[in-house]
């Protein structure tokens, strides 16, 4: 589960301009960018589960996932929550504007082991969005894998991230089921409620030949792993994300370690077996 | 100093069998002969930990604000100096006063740790302290060593206002009656006559040297605001960049938060890894708070707070 | 190269040349305190000194360092990375200082090579200098160095009263030693022998220890109380990480004074500062002292050893002296060997 790259300058961001902005939630924006200089992109070679680093030159930076798949070309999504400083001053950005981008960085999913299998996505909040650069890829390339079931849930309505996949474009794909819910009952809503962990165990879904990949927050996570054990999924066949504090991205600047471990290059895709061998400090 | 240590120790346990205090915070050996380090004492059969000779060097009111969460009282062993950090830290409202159990050892004087080491070998074990009058008999695990006290004293030790504590609830020890010494800031008194290019040349080239670690302001009684206006993200007040400009508005800065509040302890001096003289500008400011207000070092009185914080319908108001 | 020798009465002439010729950096006294600087001659260089305060590390990774410039009312950001340094020797590495630049090697010059590092690292010459005598706190034998051996440098001099033994440890000493070769003669071959003679005292005043079986036995202590009472009397202030030769933390802050024009640097940074890992969004694993002392002793003596196989600790002895409340990594060590 490990891809980096050597590159000239690695704390060097390049220039890109927005050139599309989505309002997921009340704070959650999904910005489309482009580099100003096409071959960057091109050598980009971004895979699904990678982080890349944004900044606003004079603000700061900030490790974001990249929410869209390598097979969606000429473009990166990186889908952000208004929580601090900078993705405060992100958030501001219209289409036209800059921010600077270097990577990609740390691990990726393990898209190569999952073919063949069936795939079970869990996720909850902004949590999907790592997982939606994996899903995307899995669904463009849809004969090498097997059934795709997404359980995805939020607080509310509202703070469901990419309604126009969740409801309309996922569930078209051939063999694959895309089951939402939210926390409480709200006017309007006739779907599922209740935490993602229990509707997971409501709906049990199959578990031979299947990968699990959850992402969401801790919390969540934390239940969602207990659920996976009864249901009989085997530690290294569980796949999660470790999030931390970075700065540099490259292994170096030593905030990010849990023991050994730098999420930033080791991380952020981990196997549940994987984590059990690390002390527990996240 | 046999019977101080045993009448500290038996106040301890007294304190902690009686859970008139939940811990004990004082001072234990270190790991080299001349050295101690601050020890948190929670069990009456740990009190032989504490110890009680001229190497006491370190302040620990400090640490009343990091165990201030902690349930039951605290009592912490201060020296005169250090017992004006309890009052600023009970008039700043850190902690309550009756939360705090106060032990109190007169001091005649603290020895430095680098003068020493400059003397003798400090790497052994400390076996005994013998107080000799104008020497110490400082017998360690790798050898018997001879001092004369006169040289190895601290400086700020050289001028004291409080041999004896301002504020104890338990004072082990016999009262001091040496005179006290109060400063006459001969030495800020040079600084005053220096030209400004003067000052300047001389302050700029220490603060080049900080390294911006805080342990002066991580040891300072004075220094207990909820946010560091050093560690606030937003607004970054003072960059991280360390260079002479920002690292002159770090101590400028700290200084100025620190007049008529800084109880003069010497600790920021002591910890700075960089020997700057950080006292220095505390003692400006004391000076001058001094001169205006006829302001007492701040903490040695239970009522009060900062002269600089204070308002009365009297006061001149010049600058209006 | 064979072993070289120089007159003592000459070592200010060999400065000077090199001053002359590049860059100087050299260990120099101001204010009572031994300092590695940049120099324009051997004129006020310190030999007798026996660490600086701060380690010469400073010289490739510095406490502060600007990346890039940038201008943002530019259409292209004109984001442009610093230049590097010039050519330059540094001078007076005591060899546990040398082995800490080994040791950020590791880390700098790994996967992500880290250019700005790099370039330093390629442009300077480090002339080592073996150690004759020792502080107290000295304890670099137990990471297996040896106060006369310095692996990592250039060329190491190692003073032998009257002269100093020069000895040529890779090609780029080679170059200087040539181009300073008027003022080197041959070593008679007593060199080695009156080297080991020299640097005896440094090896038997250190302190003995021994880490054998730490490693294995911090590799369960994750959870041990010891963390716990160590962690009481640290003051969290950043010094022992400041002052040490191994610790590489940064941070990355942009500077622009309210302008389009600014630069983005980094600064180190310290594990014991709440800061350090505390998240936008308020996501903070290391919430006390406790968890920010273990780390950075773990880090030293576990987490260093398991990801590049050595330890993170040269036994230089800084931050035992300057630690303000006695915090002695060596002292941890001792009592971690005895715990249960």
């Amino acid at each position: 589960m490990c891809s980096t790259r050597e590159v000239a300058h690695p704390l060097l961001p390049y220039p890109a301009t927005v050139t599309k902005i989505i309002d997921e939630t009340p704070d959650v924006k999904t910005f489309q960018v482009v580099f100003d200089d096409p071959a960057i992109l091109e050598n980009f070679g971004n895979k699904p589960g990678q982080c890349a680093m944004l900044s606003i030159l004079g603000v700061g930076e900030a490790m974001i996932s990249i929410t869209s798949s390598p097979t969606r070309k000429g473009m990166l999504e990186f889908s952000i929550k208004k929580i601090g400083r900078l993705t405060s001053v992100i958030h501001e950005l219209d289409v036209g504007d800059k921010l600077a981008i270097r990577g990609p960085y740390g691990n990726h999913f393990p898209f190569d082991m999952m073919k063949g299998k069936n795939c079970l996505f869990i996720a909850g909040g902004i949590g999907l969005a790592p997982l939606r650069s994996l899903i995307d890829y899995v669904l463009d390339n849809r004969d090498d894998y097997g059934r795709v079931d997404i359980i995805y849930g939020a607080r509310s309505y509202a703070d469901l991230c990419f309604k126009y996949d969740i409801f309309d474009r996922w569930p078209k794909v051939k063999d694959t089921n895309v089951y939402v819910t939210i926390d409480r009952e709200e006017e309007g809503w006739d779907g599922h409620v209740g935490f993602v962990p229990s509707y997971l165990e409501e709906l049990n879904p199959p578990s031979e030949d299947t990968i699990p990949v959850t992402c969401g927050p801790p919390i969540m996570i934390k239940f969602v792993l207990q659920g996976l054990d009864k249901m009989g999924y085997k530690d290294e066949d569980i796949i999660t994300t470790l999030e931390m504090n970075m700065r540099c991205g490259i292994g170096k600047c030593g905030r990010c370690n849990i023991g050994e471990k730098y999420i930033c290059v080791d991380g952020p895709v981990f196997n549940l077996a994987q984590i059990k061998q690390l002390p527990p400090e996240f | 100093m046999k019977k101080v240590i045993e009448n500290l120790r038996e106040t301890a346990a007294r304190l902690l069998q009686n859970k008139e205090a939940e811990v004990v915070i004082g001072w234990g050996l270190g790991s080299e002969a001349v050295r101690t380090q601050p020890v948190f004492i929670t069990s009456p059969d740990n009190v032989d930990k504490l110890v009680w000779n001229p190497f006491c060097v370190n302040g620990l009111t400090k640490y009343l604000s990091d165990l201030k969460t902690r349930p039951g009282k605290i009592a912490v062993v201060v020296k005169g100096c250090d017992s004006r950090g309890i009052y600023r830290l009970t008039q700043d409202n850190i902690i309550p006063r009756d939360k705090v159990v106060v032990i109190g050892i007169p001091c005649a004087g603290q020895m430095s740790y680098t003068k020493l080491a400059s003397k003798m070998d400090v790497s052994g074990q400390l076996n005994d302290v013998e107080d000799k009058g104008e020497d110490l008999l400082i017998k360690t695990s790798k050898g018997d060593f001879t001092v004369k006290k006169s040289e190895v004293l601290l400086d700020k030790c050289l001028t004291c206002e409080h041999h004896n504590p301002v504020v104890a609830d338990h004072v082990v020890g016999d009262t001091i009656n040496t005179c006290p010494t109060p400063d006459n800031y001969e030495e800020i008194k040079k600084f005053e006559a220096m030209s400004t290019e003067e000052k300047a040349r001389f302050w700029l080239s220490q603060f080049e040297r900080c390294i911006r670690c805080y342990a002066c302001r991580n040891i300072c009684p004075g220094c207990t605001c909820r946010e560091c206006i050093f560690d606030a993200i937003k607004p970054d007040w003072v960059g991280k960049e360390i260079n002479v400009s920002e690292n002159e508005l770090f101590h400028l800065t700290r200084a100025f938060h620190l007049a008529g509040r800084c109880v003069d302890c010497g600790e920021c001096d002591r910890v700075c890894p960089m020997d700057i003289p950080i006292r220095l500008l505390n003692k400006k400011l004391l000076k001058d708070c001094k001169e205006l207000f006829n302001m007492e070092p701040p903490g040695s009185t239970e009522e009060g707070g900062s002269v600089l914080g204070q308002y009365r319908l009297e006061d001149p108001e010049e600058f209006m | 190269m064979a072993n070289k020798s120089l007159k003592k009465v000459q070592l200010k002439s060999l400065l000077d040349k090199i001053a002359g010729s590049g860059q100087l950096i050299a260990p120099i006294q101001s204010d009572g305190i031994t300092l590695f600087k940049p120099v324009q001659s051997g004129e006020g260089v310190v030999l007798d000194y026996q660490n600086a305060v701060i380690p010469p590390k400073d010289f490739f990774f510095p406490q502060s360092e600007k990346m890039f410039s940038y201008d943002t009312s530019d259409p292209t950001w004109a984001i442009k990375p610093e230049e590097g340094v010039p050519e330059r020797v540094l001078f007076g590495a005591r060899p546990c200082d040398v082995k800490s630049i080994l040791l950020l090697d590791k880390v700098f010059d790994a996967e992500f090579r880290d250019d700005i590092y790099i370039d330093k690292r390629n442009k300077t010459t480090i002339i080592a200098v073996s150690c004759n005598d020792c502080r107290h706190t000295c304890f670099c034998g137990a990471f297996g160095i040896s106060p006369g051996e310095a692996e990592g440098a250039d060329l190491l001099f190692t003073d032998l009263g009257g002269r100093y033994l020069v000895e040529v440890l890779t090609d780029k000493g080679s170059t200087l030693a040539a181009e300073c070769s008027d003022l080197l003669s041959d070593d008679d071959g007593n060199g080695p022998a009156a080297k080991e003679k020299a640097v005896a005292p440094a090896k038997e005043k250190q302190m003995n220890i021994d880490l054998e079986g730490v490693k294995a036995k911090l590799d369960n202590m994750f959870e041990h109380p010891i963390w716990a009472e160590e962690s009481l009397r640290c003051l969290g202030c950043g010094t022992c990480t400041f002052i040490c030769p191994t610790c590489h933390c940064f941070d990355i802050v942009d500077f622009n004074n309210q302008s389009s024009i600014g630069y983005r640097y980094r600064c180190a940074d310290s594990c014991q500062f709440a800061n350090f890992t505390r998240a936008a969004g308020g996501h903070q694993p290391r919430p006390s002292k406790m968890e920010r002392i273990r780390q950075r002793f773990m880090h030293k003596l576990r987490y260093f050893v398991d990801r590049y196989g050595d330890f993170g600790c040269v036994g230089c002895g800084r931050c035992l002296e300057k630690c303000p409340v006695n915090l002695d990594i060596a002292q941890i060590i001792n009592k971690v060997k005895e715990v249960g």
